[in-house]
């Protein structure tokens, strides 16, 4: 579970002052559910997400990632979390192997643990080609397959996905989204930003509109249609984000 | 030039000239660096002068009656208690003098038959301090000449046609092993601390703006390993690269010393012999550590503050540099005082000159590694502190 409580975060720039990112929103994403932040791009999805994986320190308010505050208990967060930023990149000196078993020993898993999540995971995940191949001989799809094990290697309660499917061919889309729907089927806590309306209509039990850091709107995907009288996600996404910036006026 | 060409090379420096910090680190920087380095070796040498001064230096005479004024003159030079000897030393040492002219018997009837003479100041190049006589009492033997000189021209007048055939000069009296000792603790301690020092920089650097350059930094902070492990882990993989650095180093110093230069007969090795005991080289590498520790935390450091790597490598290779100028500043060092020691860097050269050399002192060796070990242990502190601080981590 994700309960996040009025978090804030703002950034200080020599030249342009503070730039509030991120202000005072609260939503919570439950186990066995996705739940899809909505944002065009600078509209804090990132930020909040860099939040909630304890990567970025929150200015206010707070967030409990598996029962644990992200103010006080950062390292215990990170044990149970997952994530996957769609322009992050893998180590290209290192094989498919040795990769995963870096990021094994990072969570803090034994090494008996490591070699056995190997085995199980090397079928369903089809590493068999890519564990003594270097990563950097890999190719996008090889690579995509290998984030997406690192992810779930130690077997996290809790992902966040920032944008996974970023730059990815359909196929490669479809993997990362298939992947999703499947940890929510396990009863795993997923966040998931996008901007792009159909992969979250697709996947998304729950959604919350962003926009400038402020929340516009959240809650089940059937229920912001219903309020916003249409049937198109991306019509109700522009209708909140323009109405918002119009009432800013 | 085409004008694609110009169109590239126009691009590259505006994107080369908007980078602030580069442009800080390539043109602004070694106006700050390097006369701070000059003034630093500049300090030190004129430190390493005035100490040089102020030795008091013994030197034994043998024969100085032969030649009138000549110990009054021995006497006169400044910091020399010049002492009678009835015959020249086997060693120096078993006189206990740092060096000793030496005149031999009937010199100036010699001279005035034309007969060869040969007056010498026998000191040690291996040794500082008797260095230093040789270079003190060369006025005193620009006058022995001046006086075998009147002396010659009184026996055989102004119409000679042969040249005086005395020769007045300085011999060193250095072993092999000795000079071989000499030149290794001048350039060994140097060597090392290049040697960790180049060893370490690339792979500080790669691991630490790299990760930020290939975009994996963000994956990692998200594991949880905690910012102190990460650094810890990434500092000691480039202790390893660094000591390892060292090490080949030392191997490649030893093949060319011992297997190459002796197929070179002309070579060096006619007049010194350079070999180092595993004991000793067990406690260069030791005292080493320390001095890799601190070189490696700053180099890390420096690698968690740049935004790239261009500007990483930029400061990487002043620190460099000034670890260069550092080890430069132990050649020529007499006797130096407590407060050098302190100074990273030259401290360890000091230290492992002392150790080559036999003359460790205690407070030396431990002012040297103290200093060493709480630097080394404040730059990870920094380094961890940077590494923690998003400001620095994801500022573009």
């Amino acid at each position: 579970m994700i309960q996040v409580s009025e978090l804030s975060k703002t950034f200080h720039d020599r030249k342009k002052g503070d730039i509030p990112a991120v202000r005072g929103i609260s939503f919570t994403c439950r186990p066995g559910q996705v739940f899809g932040l909505l944002g065009r791009n600078g509209a804090g999805k990132t930020t909040t997400l860099r939040m909630l994986a304890t990567i970025l320190v929150p200015t206010g308010g707070t967030a409990k990632v598996a029962g644990f505050d992200i103010l006080e208990k950062p390292a215990e967060v990170r044990r149970r979390i997952g994530y996957l930023s769609g322009d992050t990149k893998l180590y290209d000196r290192l094989t498919g192997r040795e990769l995963l078993e870096y990021f094994g020993a990072l969570a803090g898993m034994p090494r008996i643990a490591i070699a056995q999540r190997l085995r199980e995971l090397t079928e369903p995940f089809q590493l068999g080609e890519l564990l003594d191949k270097r990563v950097g001989r890999m190719s996008t799809g090889m690579k995509q397959r290998l984030s997406i094990t690192r992810v779930v290697f130690h077997d996290p309660e809790v992902l966040i996905f920032d944008e996974p499917t970023a730059g990815l061919d359909v196929i490669g889309a479809r993997t990362v989204l298939g992947l999703i729907q499947e940890l929510k089927g396990k009863g795993r806590t997923v966040i998931f930003s996008t901007h792009i309306m159909t992969e979250a209509e697709r996947i998304c039990d729950e959604i919350a509109i962003i926009e400038q850091g402020r929340l516009l709107a959240e809650g089940p995907l059937e229920s912001i249609r219903g309020r916003a009288a249409s049937r198109s996600l991306e019509d109700v996404f522009v209708g909140v984000v323009t109405g918002a910036a119009n009432g800013d006026r | 030039m085409t004008a694609k060409t110009f169109a590239v090379y126009r691009k590259e420096i505006i994107d080369a000239l908007r980078d602030g910090r580069s442009v800080f680190a390539i043109f602004v920087f070694p106006f700050i660096l390097y006369p701070a380095m000059i003034g630093f070796m500049s300090f030190i040498q004129s430190k390493n002068a005035e100490e040089a001064r102020g030795l008091s230096l013994r030197v034994g005479m043998v024969g100085e009656a032969q030649i009138p004024g000549l110990a009054d003159s021995m006497r006169a030079v400044p910091g020399v208690e010049a002492v009678h000897l009835a015959a020249a030393p086997a060693r120096l040492e078993d006189a206990n003098v740092d060096a000793a002219l030496v005149v031999p018997e009937g010199i100036v009837d010699q001279v005035g038959r034309g007969e060869p003479a040969k007056v010498e100041l026998l000191y040690k190049e291996a040794d500082n301090r008797s260095s230093q006589a040789a270079e003190r009492l060369q006025p005193v033997l620009d006058q022995v000449r001046r006086s075998l000189t009147v002396a010659w021209a009184n026996s055989l007048g102004a119409r000679a046609e042969s040249p005086p055939a005395f020769r007045v000069e300085g011999r060193n009296v250095s072993s092999k092993n000795e000079m071989g000792r000499f030149f290794a603790a001048l350039l060994i301690p140097y060597l090392l601390v290049f040697l960790v020092a180049a060893g370490s920089m690339h792979m500080a650097v790669d691991a630490t703006t790299g990760e930020k350059e290939r975009s994996t930094l963000e994956t990692l902070l998200a594991t949880a390993a905690t910012r102190g492990e990460l650094v810890l882990g990434k500092t000691l993989a480039v202790l390893t690269a660094s000591l390892t650095g060292a090490l080949t180093g030392i191997a490649g110093l030893w093949l060319t010393f011992n297997v190459i230069a002796p197929l070179f007969p002309g070579g060096g090795q006619r007049s010194m012999q350079f070999v180092i005991g595993p004991d000793k080289a067990l406690l260069l590498l030791l005292t080493m550590i320390p001095a890799a520790v601190f070189i490696s935390a700053t180099l890390v450091a420096i690698g968690c503050f740049a935004r790239g790597m261009r500007e990483g490598q930029a400061y990487a290779s002043y620190f460099y540099m000034a670890t260069i100028f550092l080890g430069l500043g132990s050649f020529g060092q007499q006797n130096p005082a407590q407060s050098r020691f302190f100074i990273p860097i030259l401290n360890t050269a000091l230290l492992q000159r002392e150790i080559l050399t036999d003359t460790v002192n205690m407070m030396h060796a431990l002012t040297a590694i103290g200093t060493t070990c709480a630097l080394g242990a404040i730059m990870l502190l920094i380094a961890v502190r940077l590494f923690s601080n998003e400001a620095v981590l994801f500022r573009t």
